[in-house]
């Protein structure tokens, strides 16, 4: 199975073939590896030096390179090619998630605003601290879809966004 | 005056700081009494106390805010003492009262003086007829909006909107121009109602590239007040502290000597009793001015402990008891140099918006000169209802050098899995030329971080990662080796292939 691959800002072309061997953009890399904690924590030895490697979140991918943290995504070529085959859902538009559970103090926008890049939508509160929501881009308010002075859930869609083209 | 030692002391609080307690009480040979909320049943405080009790919900106004039911667990359970740790209830006068009128020892300023220094005009007005001086600003607390629109144009912009009922950053908002006015007083006035259960605010000139260093004191009752060292908490986001030091990078011992004068003197005109902090604002040409004093015991206290030798959570008790201080100022001497880091559950990548999450593996630092105050465990659903603060990171060295080289080394060490932290900005900071120069001021972060850069990494570390990266993405098969034996994950994923 091929797997496109970026770990801190590198693309590398990672095959994994069936008889366990690893092929980094078609060179087969030695490596010897043990799961130290089951889906978590990894010990990587490749051509004799030693690299722990510790899942530190999964959405998005973040490691941890012998204490360094690092951003990462792998996709296997089937699922790559599946979402290229269909235009993707949704192109210019931005959900505003909560980014945890917590109360909705305020919102500051209406639907069909718009609003520039960074604007504040809505204000949060949890971990006793209120937070801003700001836009990801510039473009129209096309859905608010929760309550000022409603309990939201982590991850719940609050505002949705519609980029001008 | 002799009051009989303590025997019995109710926490009133949760996380790292109930069990910095509870090892004070150990140490000293009381015993400890936690309580918890629904969301802290499997917490390590709980654990580690000799007795804990549940006092309610997860929310913290129907558990750790809630005075009556502390109160009467603190009596139901024989204790003579409640300590209140920081936040919560560490600032409430109201609360310190009700354990008094129990016939409890409260283990903080008596109630008078959190008045006093708790409402901060108040505080200013006595730190500035105490002969220290305070940054200029308004005296009494707004009175809506149009005040505030006049008495910023009088100071000038920028000015800070503060909040009058108490401190921590809740509250607070810098405000460059009056077209930010309106919004900011709207936010800072909500955060202060929710947080002190008071709106009101005051204005104070913003003191550009100003550091904020603050002075440690403790005092008897005996009339004995010593002051135990400064320590710079300027790399702060949102007004709240990430990293602290001592000594601070700008503090010559001209200066130490003379925050800690200020220190004493409103210790002194407040009456003051046990630990407290008078925190200032040093600007660039070395003058300062006194911004608030934190009555109660404060996070970042290890710093100070780790250079003086001394346990403050000890001595506050000791105080408490009626203990006099057993050492004069000539005898505190700090030693060295001491860094905290706070991991904190927030996204630092992400402008540190708070985060929540299952640990799902832990790993804390140690060797030479490294303490880690914590209550972490593998599998602990972190609550979002409570700080964001996981663990303090804090190192000793005998120099600032040796002091950053072992908070390196530290933070290499340290793995918390399972949600986003602070760990990541700790790492820049430490390997930035600026604060590793200590360069640095309140605007820190603003100018440091996110980091433009990724890490640099060698080319089998980049290997390493990119195998983990395919392991742990691919779908898990939930069937074991096929052989019987305990398989390589690397020869279990390729058997899986094979089987595709």
């Amino acid at each position: 199975m091929r797997y496109e691959v970026r770990v801190a800002g590198r693309d590398l072309r990672v095959d994994l073939s069936s008889d366990a061997r690893f092929l980094v953009d078609g060179r087969v890399v030695n490596a010897d590896v043990d799961e130290i904690i089951r889906g978590w924590q990894w010990l990587v030895r490749v051509d004799g030096r030693s690299h722990e490697v510790t899942v530190l979140t999964r959405d998005p991918l973040r490691l941890a390179i012998d204490g360094v943290e690092v951003e990462a995504s792998a996709a296997d070529e089937r699922s790559l090619a599946a979402s290229r085959g269909t235009r993707p859902q949704g192109a210019g538009r931005h959900e505003v998630r909560a980014p945890m559970p917590g109360l909705l103090k305020a919102v500051h926008v209406r639907e069909g605003d718009a609003v520039e890049r960074d604007a504040a939508l809505v204000t949060l509160e949890a971990m006793k601290m209120e937070n801003e929501l700001r836009a990801p881009a510039a473009g129209r308010v096309v859905k608010i879809a929760a309550r000022a002075g409603s309990k939201v859930e982590g991850g719940a869609v609050l505002v949705v966004l519609a980029e001008i083209p | 005056m002799t009051t009989a030692p303590l025997t019995k002391v109710l926490i009133a609080n949760r996380g790292e700081i109930a069990l910095r307690i509870i090892r004070a009480c150990r140490d000293l040979g009381m015993r400890a009494v936690a309580v918890y909320s629904d969301a802290d049943r499997e917490a390590l405080h709980v654990r580690y106390a000799d007795e804990a009790y549940p006092i309610g919900p997860a929310a913290p106004r129907e558990s750790y805010l809630a005075v009556e039911k502390l109160v009467a667990v603190a009596t139901r359970a024989g204790c003579d003492a409640v300590h209140p740790g920081y936040g919560f209830l560490s600032e409430n006068a109201d609360f310190a009262d009700a354990v008094a009128r129990a016939g409890l020892v409260f283990v903080g300023p008596p109630a008078s003086v959190q008045r006093l220094l708790g409402e901060k005009t108040r505080a200013r007005r006595l730190a500035r007829e105490a002969g220290v001086p305070v940054a200029e600003g308004t005296i009494d607390p707004l009175r809506g909006l149009d005040d505030a629109r006049a008495a910023a144009a009088k100071i000038g912009y920028p000015v800070m909107l503060k909040a009058a009922g108490g401190g921590g950053g809740k509250g607070m908002r810098a405000v460059r121009s009056e077209g930010e006015l309106e919004a900011a007083w709207r936010m800072a006035s909500g955060e202060a109602a929710s947080a002190f259960g008071t709106p009101a605010l005051f204005l104070e000139r913003l003191v550009a590239h100003a550091r904020h260093v603050e002075m440690q004191f403790i005092a008897d009752a005996h009339g004995h007040v010593v002051w135990l060292g400064e320590r710079d908490c300027s790399v702060q986001r949102r007004h709240q502290k990430l990293i602290e030091e001592t000594p601070g990078p700008s503090v010559d011992p001209a200066l130490r000597a003379r925050l800690g004068d200020a220190a004493v003197k409103i210790a002194r005109a407040a009456g003051y009793r046990s630990a407290g902090t008078a925190e200032f604002l040093v600007a660039e040409d070395g003058s300062f001015s006194f911004l608030e004093v934190n009555t109660r015991l404060q996070v970042e206290h290890p710093v100070t402990e780790l250079a003086t030798g001394l346990d403050l959570v000890a001595l506050q008790l000791r105080v408490a008891a009626g203990d006099p201080l057993p050492f004069t100022q000539a005898e505190v001497r700090p030693r060295g140099a001491a860094i905290e880091l706070r991991v904190t559950a927030e996204d630092a990548r992400a402008g540190f918006v708070p985060a929540s999450g299952v640990v799902g593996a832990l790993r804390l630092p140690a060797g030479p000169g490294v303490r880690v105050d914590h209550a972490l465990f593998e599998g602990m659903r972190v609550p979002t209802e409570y700080d964001p603060l996981l663990a303090k990171i804090v190192v000793w060295g005998a120099d600032r050098a040796e002091a950053l080289s072992r908070a390196r080394r530290a933070v290499r060490e340290t793995i918390v899995a399972g949600l986003p932290t602070s760990i990541p900005f700790h790492a820049h900071a430490l390997a930035d030329p600026d604060f590793a120069s200590g360069r640095y001021d309140t605007g820190y972060v603003a100018a440091h971080w996110p980091p433009p850069d990724a890490a640099e990494l060698e080319e089998s570390a980049i290997h390493a990662g990119a195998l983990v990266a395919v392991l742990a993405t691919r779908p898990r098969r939930a069937t074991a080796s096929v052989d019987g034996r305990a398989a390589s994950p690397w020869a279990r994923a390729g058997g899986e292939e094979a089987l595709r």
